[in-house]
Formats: structure tokens, C-alpha cells, sequence
């Protein structure tokens, strides 16, 4: 009895810890495809949803930020064509996450992106374009 | 006589059979030598123009690094994180360590020194200088596979064996794809100064490039306490190593956007140095 519950705590701490930073495939890509569409479709509703409060205090506050996004000109959504995830990975520090976008429209390099878990939910917190 | 049985003390006492009969030889080889392990602080030496902040970094044990002699470095390269300009050097450290990949691990941050300082106009981040890799150990921020021309010092040194690369606690070696056709990697010449921040502009062309640069029109040009502490760091690091006499930047070793507005200041940082006592000289071509 007391081995069975020895095991079900152990299962249970391990279960807690590898879902502690757990994020998938498609929660990466979920917020590239939201970083698409406030960059270059101008959706700046969800600006806080998709970047950090830090990054937007760095870009002059939210206003400011949104202002930036819409002094470059607006794109039609093409099907099939915007950031595809490529590869990311969890910092060695856990303290953020790195992820590499390709991105099939653009002759400019892939961006490479500093995620962070901000409130428990993964957010931009800033990108190097072209290293 | 007396030599042969030297001789067999020497080898009795490096050489032991095992309890599985194998001969084994303890390891006598110079290990690579490392002793930043636990660094303390630095404390500004009176006469410095600027102080600098010692950290303790975690590094990547199983990457390979090179360790070079102070005088191989002639050149500082000065780049932009193109992060936020709060950024801290622990945080550079980290996302250096996250680029690297299972076959080609980076040691650590790959600049060796990072400056925090405001934007025009801001008061944040408060204005710091902080050591990144140590200065004998060859950085990881011109470009890879950018070679340079040596002068006569550095074909001296390098033809001295004195580059020397390796893991921690591995036997150095030498590495002679460091030069091809009696060019260097320019790792090995210069070191990376990087200023935390985003100096380049928000573009939007074919697809969204840098939403953290400044918008167009509005460039997010350097102020003159930034620039003024690249140039008191540079002086100082003369000082310290003569034969360094040139500043360079990013771009002018690989194709990028870095440092973005610096790269448009550098007669201003060179004439901010000489005003500290410091010559320095201009890199005036791009490696590609």
C-alpha cells in the first residue's frame, strides 16, 4: 500500500514538472501565425496578446507600438504563406524559449524570435532578424 | 644503469594494471587552463575610464573553444543585441547558449563585452559595462567563416602555435582550419563589444523585419553617453592591450543589419577616444 502510494506521488511530481514548461508544436506556431497577423495584417487588437509587456514598454508602450505597425503598409493575406515554424527550443535557463521562423514570403532572412512565458502564456519578447 | 632504473620508477608510477588486467596510463597531458571559474569581482583600478562588472556565467562544458594570446586582437568590432536595451549580459549569455546545437555547442557568450546604456531620451537601463567572455578566449560574433589578413605579430604567434583550441579539462590543440590561404578567422583578431538595444529600423517589406527597431523616419540614433562609454571602454582596452588600434563593426564583417546606427558614429567614437589619449583607426571596408 504504501509502495503504490510512494509511486503515484512519484508519477505525480514527475507529471507536475515536465508540464511545467510543456509547450507544443502547435502553441509555437499559434503564436507565429498571431505575430503575422499583427505585423503585416495589422490585427493590433491583439498586440498584448502577442507581445510582452516588456517589449512594448521597449517600443515606446502599446500605442506607440501599434502606431509602428500601421506606418508600414498593410498586406493581403496570401493562403498557404507566412511564418512556418522551423525549429525552437527551451533556454537552458528556462527563463525563455527560441524559436526559427521561415518565412516563404519574404527575400528577407528567417527572423529568430525570444519567447517568453509571461503570466502563463508564451509571448514575442523580442526577434533577431538577421544575426 | 642508474638511468634504466629512473626509467622503470618513472614508468611504475604512471602506469598501474587494473583490476581487469588492462594497462592504464593517468592522464599527464596539460589540461586547458581555466580560472574564471570563480572570478571575483573586478574592482576599477584607479586611472580607469569606466568600470566593469564581472559576471559569472554558466557555460557549455562540452563545447570547443580557442584560447589566443593577448596580442593576436587588434581590432574591436562593435555590434547591436538587437534585443531589449534592458537586456542583461546573463541574458545574452543564455540565448548564446540556446543557439548552439547538439553538433555545435557555443561555450558561452560569444561577445566579450556588453554595454547597457539608455536610449536618447530614456533613463532605462541604468548605464553598465559588464565582462562577457574572457578576453583570451576567442568570441563567436564577425562571422564565422570570415577570414582577415594577418599582420606580422599575428603570423608570428599563429605560426608559434600559440592559438590553441580544445573542450575545458581537455589537452589544447592546435587547429589549422583557423587560417585558409594566410588569412585568419577574424574571431581571432578582434573582439565583439556589444550595446544592448535596437539601433536598425522596423521594415516592412515582403514580410515584417525587426518590430523592435525604430520606425522609419524616426531613426533611433546613439546618444552621445553611449557613444561615449564605447569610446572609454575602447581607450581603456588600448591602454591595457597597445597593439588593439582599429574599430570596426558588424556589417562590415557579414552581411546584417547590426549595428544599425552605430555603424554611422564611429568617427564620432574615435574622436570621443582621442579625447581620453587613445589613437584609434577606422576599418574602412567590408570582409565580403
Amino acid at each position: 500500500m504504501r509502495i503504490q502510494f510512494t509511486a503515484q506521488i512519484i508519477l505525480l511530481i514527475s507529471f507536475v514538472c515536465s508540464s511545467a514548461f510543456a509547450y507544443s508544436d502547435k502553441e509555437m506556431q499559434e503564436l507565429l501565425d498571431s505575430y503575422d497577423d499583427v505585423t503585416k495584417y495589422h490585427n493590433t487588437a491583439i498586440v498584448e496578446d502577442v507581445f510582452t509587456k516588456n517589449f512594448l514598454n521597449e517600443n515606446g508602450g502599446k500605442e506607440k507600438f501599434i502606431e509602428k505597425v500601421k506606418s508600414a503598409p498593410k498586406q493581403k493575406k496570401k493562403k498557404g504563406l507566412g511564418l512556418l515554424l522551423k525549429k525552437w527550443k527551451k533556454s537552458k535557463m528556462s527563463k525563455f524559449f527560441s524559436a526559427k521562423g521561415v518565412d516563404d514570403d519574404a527575400k528577407e532572412p528567417s527572423p529568430e524570435f525570444i519567447i517568453k512565458d509571461e503570466d502563463g502564456r508564451l509571448k514575442i519578447d523580442g526577434t533577431i532578424s538577421d544575426g | 644503469m642508474k638511468r634504466l632504473i629512473l626509467l622503470l620508477i618513472v614508468f611504475q608510477t604512471s602506469a598501474f594494471a587494473d583490476n581487469s588486467g588492462l594497462i592504464t596510463v593517468p592522464d599527464i597531458s596539460r589540461v586547458m587552463d581555466y580560472p574564471y571559474e570563480n572570478e571575483e569581482q573586478i574592482e576599477p583600478e584607479s586611472g580607469d575610464l569606466i568600470s566593469i562588472e564581472s559576471v559569472a556565467y554558466p557555460r557549455n562544458k562540452k563545447a570547443k573553444f580557442c584560447i589566443r594570446p593577448a596580442e593576436m586582437v587588434d581590432t574591436i568590432v562593435i555590434h547591436h543585441s538587437e534585443t531589449s536595451s534592458s537586456s542583461t549580459a546573463l541574458e545574452i549569455n543564455d540565448f548564446h547558449l540556446n543557439r548552439g546545437t547538439a553538433s555545435d555547442p557555443w561555450y558561452m557568450i560569444a561577445y566579450s563585452f556588453v554595454i547597457n546604456s539608455p536610449y536618447e531620451g530614456s533613463t532605462i537601463p541604468l548605464p553598465k559595462v559588464s565582462e562577457g567572455r574572457p578576453f583570451d578566449i576567442v568570441g563567436g560574433h564577425a562571422g564565422s567563416n570570415i577570414f582577415v589578413p594577418m599582420d606580422d605579430v599575428q603570423a608570428r604567434l599563429w605560426s608559434q602555435k600559440k592559438i590553441l583550441c580544445g573542450k575545458e579539462n581537455q589537452k589544447p590543440k592546435y587547429d589549422s582550419t583557423l587560417v585558409k590561404n594566410k588569412k585568419i578567422k577574424a574571431n581571432v583578431t578582434t573582439i565583439g563589444v556589444v550595446v544592448n538595444g535596437n539601433y536598425s529600423p522596423y521594415v516592412l517589406e515582403s514580410g515584417a523585419i525587426n518590430p523592435g527597431g525604430y520606425m522609419q523616419g524616426e531613426p533611433r540614433g546613439p546618444s552621445d553617453s553611449t557613444l561615449d562609454m564605447i569610446a572609454r571602454l575602447s581607450c581603456q582596452l588600448q591602454k591595457k592591450y597597445p597593439r588593439i588600434n582599429r574599430l570596426a563593426y558588424h556589417n562590415q564583417y557579414h552581411p546584417t543589419s547590426c549595428p544599425g546606427d552605430f555603424a554611422a558614429n564611429m568617427e564620432k567614437i574615435k574622436i570621443k577616444a582621442k579625447e581620453y589619449g587613445c589613437e584609434f583607426n577606422l576599418l574602412l571596408k567590408s570582409y565580403y
